[in-house]
């Protein structure tokens, strides 16, 4: 499992070298080019010209990412003009944020999806099953902002129960205190999320109900519980791995317009109003520091299966 | 009193349109001690019949009425909560597929503990020293090691001795096996089949094996049920059954197996049509529609189970065989119905012969690390084979699963490069061949698969698939096409119609019709079969087998016929080539391999084949091909089969014995070949 | 040889399987039903892909023959029939804040949802399984590098990467189907490469090889077909999808610039009045993407069983 697990860290990490390609070569694409991009329509020619000599805009483009690179490398990732702000640190402010609204919403999703997928199972095409796999279609179909709009609506401006908008300052710690700003958005990130996990676990359990290594184990007098419990959880878990894998750009774009619904203050919320103002600097090395967090993901999710499947040997 | 004793049995399967009666009136009964074998043709019900007994029916189906009395007590009346009490402590079952039921992610240890923890009290060391002796009651090497691994890690036949420790771990009084040897090579499977036989002396508990394979009964059970469409047709004592069949289902089933037609070389009997479509059974007896002695009282009457002596009873109102025959000794005598030899030569030219194959070698890399792919072995598919094909006949290449008879297949018709040696046909080899004359070489041979449902394309008709290898190469135009498939489906006889349907509405010996039409479609002159029967029931492998022999005569046809089954093999070659591990171990007339082998490997496989004849079976003893087959990664120095040979010295080791001739064409690579002497049939001792 | 070969009887029918199959092949007048039929006769039996089908076909008459029969003015805005609930005279749904009928705009907003979402998802399968199918033919380096090229695009969370596009160019209805398909095709490039990996060893594909068939015929002509399931269950997902995206990249900003109407502009627009009350500017819209998105997700689920049912018979 070890060969595995490395050989899937280089692939990873091979990964992450072409998505900085692909974010590299899209500075060129930016209107006006990378120095007008990152200036500002304001700057000067003069300025323009000595940001492309000190930046090395005027060399080969390899020699051009080599530079690039190693800024980054040194935690360069460039400066917004218009928050006033090093993008490093903006990133340092946000990205614990973000991680601590996907990990709770996650979580909350998991513990919620997965008995509920079982349910389904064992009791299929009954009246439950029937319910929550309407109301799993109608969350996935939902778009996590119009969902957020409508807890808003009913739990805030009706029933003044949460606040409509997640707190604004402080670092993460301070961020939790206030928890009551915090539970619409992980509501709304936690139900999207349960409708696809548990659609998904249903199938999965199903699908290993009529396994044959599940009538052995009947026919050793095992009964229905144990028969869940002991043989059939596992194996129909390690899907769900490959799937919370398969499915965190989905999570990670969902939580995005999450975090602008509640203003709540993450890397997606600063993301898409920066790329409203089309503050470069900021969007381009968010979208890096994004990917790189998504891959390191995906990869955890990946050696997550690989734990819970024996027969993954390399 | 019996252990099991099933009065009047009938399970129903619930379908769109109806009710299946898979199981419809079935009695039977087991004493302690005793084995029952039940025989029967895919569909004919007697898997629905083991797992009702046990209740462990599909979703849909339901035991619909009748007793089954274990001890007294009737299993089909109990509630949930008393049936788990039963299931395995006091019934034990193996499945056929050891890989499938056994649950992948848990350790065999904790599996075969299953049964302990939920009908004994035991502690968990108690639990612990069971398993482990039971794991080594099995026979499973080193059990104490193994407890921990994941079935994965096991080989197939260690995977079925775990199976077989997890149904006996409680002692249980009945071990229901249901095609336990299916799924696994020939050598293991009498492995496997030896360790039932031999618990169930030791233990004294009753078995019912289920099989499809009359070869696996004849040898080991007390008595046979053969079922057909949901019944009981025969029930009797094993020699009784194979002395005197009187049904003439039964009867039929002999008369179709290829072993039994391999000395005289008759065309087999095959019994025609299918079984009846279940969820309406026909009226009268089940079998009359197939049956060349039915007459309308069999059709119209259902032919209750009887018999004219104690002990053998029989569905069918015009029995064969003997009513005064009370003592069999010897296995039916069966009457051939016409003369044609599958194997006589079409026309054969000795000198030049159409396949040469030279020193032929191909190695698969197995490879591993962590960012470079380096190779760190190789497994040795093909290990220096040579041998030659003559025109018009049939070559016979047999062996285990991973002996490389596949590859070689592969590789005559072109889908495989080699890595050394040549296969020439005609004398041209194909890797010289570019352009054109490439494309004619491709047209010459044709393989025809194993599974003829997988190879054909679902989404495409019968008369573009057959269309498919003309358009490949350019014949003809639409309408020549058209008329050529019409051609193809009546040489395989099938009807024209066929061109307009879809693979999946035809059954597996259609299927494998359609395989052989697209296989004559270029009109090749070699075709190498793949397997064309294995998975085929005993019937439609007969009606397969004729079809195949008569296209040769038709057409003039070379064959090089693949197949682990040496019988059915003896029944259509002219030459057996035997192989092991990647390599010819032995070469020579069909006969002369089959009935005079020296290479040890070839004489243990022979005694390893279940024949569908008790005495035989019982004459020749347990002696087979011993241990599991080695890895062909790092396969062994010297001569690949000493691991297993009962006569291996230290020379085999250290030389890799050659070919070499013996008399007829017949060779053999041995350092201590058999003497000539060796009937077929005789034991080997292993000291010798 | 005497005997001559006998054709046996058709099978036994599969267990699911019509008595009609049971005949005998030569009692059979009509030809074989094809398969696309099978599959819509079991489509057609499936309650909810019929709803989904009746909602897909109420969308296409609302949207495009609704404003032919229901006019509405939504190109000058008139200040004094704003914000009008719905039941109003001349404005059943009600108005906007600049005075434009809902009902109206509804329909106009449609067009686009459903234009871009069709477009989008065509451009993104077509592409995308021939991208997969040849990746997992061809394997060995051609695959390593195609997929890791995917895998590449497929890190970059695709909200974050449409967004980026969508912040550099100026957005028209052609722009925007490209930017959503570029992100969108790479899921079915994936799917569609599994698929291919297992068809490409079974026998039928082995035996194109065999007669000397070429690779073309091989991708074309057996293993799209049979991948056929697969790409058009993700297909009609794909559509729910594109539509979900095209609502998420307008309800941000990142839309056709107004006059243009459409469902994600409506309900950003709308969100800076829930204070006030005015919950149609929000409801609207909102179950009208709702709606379509789950209409698709039926037909999408409906259509996999269907398949599925088909692929059992094998």
């Amino acid at each position: 499992m070890t060969g595995y697990i490395i050989r899937r860290i280089l692939q990873s990490v091979l990964v992450v070298v072409l998505v900085s390609m692909v974010t590299f070569l899209l500075t060129d694409l930016l209107p006006g080019g990378p120095a007008r991009a990152m200036l500002g329509p304001r700057a000067t020619p003069q300025q323009l010209q000595d940001f492309i000599h000190t930046n090395g805009y005027d060399k080969p483009i390899p020699v051009q990412y080599g530079i690039w690179i190693d800024n980054i490398v040194h935690g360069n990732l460039g400066y917004s003009i218009k928050l006033n702000q090093s993008v490093g640190a903006l990133i340092a402010d946000r990205l614990p944020k973000t991680i601590v609204l996907m990990a709770i919403s996650i979580l909350i999703a998991l513990i919620i999806a997965v008995p509920l997928g079982i349910y389904q199972a064992r009791r299929r095409n009954s009246i439950g099953d029937y319910t929550v796999t309407s109301l799993a279609f109608v969350f996935y179909a939902m778009p996590s902002f119009l969902l957020g709009l409508l807890l808003v609506l009913v739990f805030s401006t009706d029933l003044g129960w949460f606040d409509p908008t997640a707190p604004q300052s402080g670092n993460v710690g301070q961020i939790l205190a206030q928890f009551n700003g915090l539970i619409l958005p992980i509501a709304t990130l936690a139900l999207i999320t349960i409708a696809t996990f548990s659609r998904y676990m249903r199938s999965s359990v199903m699908e290993n109900l009529t396994q044959e290594y599940v009538r052995t184990a009947l026919a050793n007098g095992a009964g229905d519980g144990r028969v869940m419990v002991v043989h059939v959880l596992r194996n129909a878990l390690i899907p769900i791995a490959t799937l919370l894998g398969l499915s965190l750009p989905s999570l990670v774009a969902g939580a995005a317009i999450t975090e602008s619904v509640f203003n709540y203050p993450g890397m997606g919320y600063t993301f898409i109003n920066e790329a409203q103002v089309r503050d470069y600097p900021v969007v381009l090395g968010f979208a890096l520091v994004i990917s790189v967090a998504t891959v390191i993901g995906s990869l955890l999710a990946d050696i997550a299966y690989a734990a819970l499947d024996p027969r993954v040997k390399y | 009193m019996p252990i099991l004793d099933v009065q009047d049995l009938r399970t129903e399967i619930a379908v769109s349109n109806g009710a299946v009666h898979a199981v419809d009136g079935v009695s039977f009964s087991v004493d302690r001690g005793e084995l029952l074998g039940v025989v029967g043709e895919s569909g004919c019900g007697k898997t629905m019949t083991a797992l009702s007994i046990m209740r462990l029916l599909p979703s849909g189906g339901r035991i619909a009425g009748g007793r089954v009395l274990l001890g007294g007590e009737d299993l089909a009346a109990m509630s949930d909560k008393e049936i788990r009490k039963v299931r395995g402590k006091r019934i034990g079952m193996v499945f056929q597929d050891p890989m499938t039921s056994l649950n992948p992610t848990i350790q065999i240890g904790r599996q075969v503990a299953e049964p302990l923890k939920l009908h004994t009290d035991y502690s968990a060391q108690q639990i612990n020293d069971r398993v482990i002796e039971v794991l080594e009651l099995v026979g499973l090497p080193q059990p104490a090691k193994r407890i921990n691994a994941y079935p994965h890690e096991l080989s197939g036949g260690m995977r079925q001795r775990v199976m077989i420790a997890r149904a006996l771990v409680c002692d249980p009084e009945l071990l229901i096996a249901d095609e336990p040897t299916t799924a696994l090579d020939v050598t293991i499977q009498q492995q496997i089949l030896e360790l039932i036989d031999d618990l169930r002396s030791r233990l004294g508990m009753a078995v019912i094996l289920v099989t499809h394979d009359l070869g696996v009964i004849a040898g080991r059970a007390d008595r046979v049920a053969v079922m057909y469409a949901g019944r009981i047709v025969e029930v009797t004592d094993t020699n009784r059954l194979f002395g005197n069949p009187r049904h003439p289902y039964t009867e039929a089933l002999f008369e179709a197996l290829p072993e039994n037609a391999a000395e005289t070389g008759d065309n087999l009997y095959s019994i025609p049509g299918l079984p009846p479509d279940l969820v309406t059974p026909p009226t009268g007896c089940r079998f009359a529609a197939r049956c060349r002695y039915a007459t309308d009282q069999c059709r119209s009457e259902d032919p209750p189970l009887r018999g004219d002596i104690a002990g053998h009873d029989y569905a069918c109102f015009f029995p064969v065989g003997d009513q005064e025959m009370q003592v069999a000794t010897q296995t039916h005598q069966i009457r051939r119905h016409d003369t044609g030899d599958p194997r006589a030569r079409v026309e054969i030219d000795e000198t030049k012969p159409l396949l040469q194959v030279e020193h032929l070698v191909k190695t698969f890399p197995v490879t591993a690390g962590v960012v470079l792919r380096r190779r760190v072995g190789s497994v040795s598919a093909i290990a220096d084979v040579s041998f030659t094909v003559a025109a018009g006949e049939t070559f016979g290449l047999v062996g285990e699963s991973g002996c490389g008879k596949t590859t070689i297949g592969r590789h005559i018709v072109g889908m495989e490069t080699a890595d050394s040696g040549t296969i020439r046909i005609d004398g041209t080899e194909f890797t010289a061949l570019r352009g054109k004359e490439k494309r004619q070489r491709q047209r010459d041979t044709q393989l025809i698969f194993q599974d003829a449902y997988a190879s054909l394309d679902p989404r495409m008709r019968v008369g573009s698939i057959l269309a498919e290898p003309l358009t490949i190469h350019g014949v003809g135009d639409r309408a020549s096409r058209a008329k050529r498939v019409n051609e193809l489906l009546g040489e395989v006889g099938l009807p024209r119609s066929a061109a307009d349907r879809y693979p999946h509405e035809f059954s597996g010996g259609q299927r494998q019709r359609i395989g052989l039409a697209r296989a004559l479609a270029l009109q090749p002159k070699l075709i190498v079969a793949d397997e064309p029967v294995s998975a085929l029931d005993v019937s439609i492998q007969a009606q397969i087998l004729n079809l195949m022999s008569d296209l040769r005569a038709r057409h003039g046809l070379t064959y090089v016929f693949i197949s682990h089954d040496l019988s059915v093999v003896r029944y259509l070659a002219n030459t057996i080539g035997v192989m092991y591990l990647g390599k010819l171990v032995e070469v020579g007339p069909a006969e002369a391999v089959y009935n005079r082998p020296h290479h040890p490997y070839t004489r243990g496989l022979i005694d390893t084949i279940p024949v569908a004849d008790p005495w035989a079976s019982k004459a020749r003893g347990d002696d087979g091909v011993r241990g599991e087959l080695p890895s062909a990664v790092n396969p062994p120095s010297g001569c690949r089969f000493r691991t297993r040979c009962p006569f291996a010295q230290e020379i085999c080791a250290r030389e890799e014995p050659q070919l070499r001739s013996f008399e007829g064409g017949h060779r053999a690579a041995c350092h201590f070949p058999l003497e000539v002497g060796t009937a077929a049939g005789s034991r080997i001792s292993a000291s010798a | 040889m005497s005997t001559p070969p006998q054709p046996e009887q058709l099978p036994i029918p599969d267990l699911a399987a019509g008595a009609e199959a049971s005949k005998p092949l030569e009692q059979q007048d009509q030809p074989a039903r094809p398969m696309w039929r099978m599959v819509l006769q079991i489509f057609l039996q499936n309650k909810l892909a019929v709803v989904g089908l009746i909602i897909v076909v109420f969308f296409v008459l609302f949207c495009f023959i609704g404003p032919m029969l229901y006019h509405s003015n939504q190109v000058l805005s008139n200040l004094r029939s704003a914000d009008l609930p719905p039941g109003s005279p001349s404005h059943l749904l009600g108005t906007d804040d600049v005075g434009y009928d809902e009902l109206g705009r509804l329909m106009i907003g449609g067009q686009s949802a459903l234009e871009i979402g069709l477009a989008a998802a065509a451009i993104a399968t077509v592409f995308g399984s021939l991208w997969g199918a040849v990746a997992g033919y061809l394997g060995g380096w051609v695959d390593a590098v195609m997929m890791r090229i995917v895998d590449t695009f497929l890190a970059i969370p695709s909200l974050f990467l449409v967004l980026l596009l969508a912040s550099i160019i100026t957005p028209t209805e052609g722009l925007l189907i490209l930017v959503i398909a570029f992100s969108a095709w790479l899921g079915p490039a994936r799917l569609v490469r599994g698929e291919t990996l297992s068809l490409r060893t079974r026998d039928y594909v082995q035996a194109v090889k065999m007669m000397g068939g070429g690779n073309r015929r091989s991708i074309l002509r057996h293993i799209l077909p049979n991948a056929i399931g697969t790409i058009v269950v993700n297909a009609t997902f794909q559509i729910a999808d594109a539509i979900l995206t095209l609502a998420a990249l307008t309800f941000l900003g990142f839309g056709i610039a107004p006059p243009h109407a459409d469902w994600g502009g409506m309900l950003s627009n709308g969100t800076q009045f829930t204070s006030n009350g005015y919950w149609w500017m929000i409801i609207w819209p909102g179950l009208c993407i709702v709606l379509i998105v789950v209409a698709f997700n039926f037909l999408g689920d409906a259509l996999r069983d269907a398949f599925e049912v088909r692929l059992r018979k094998r």
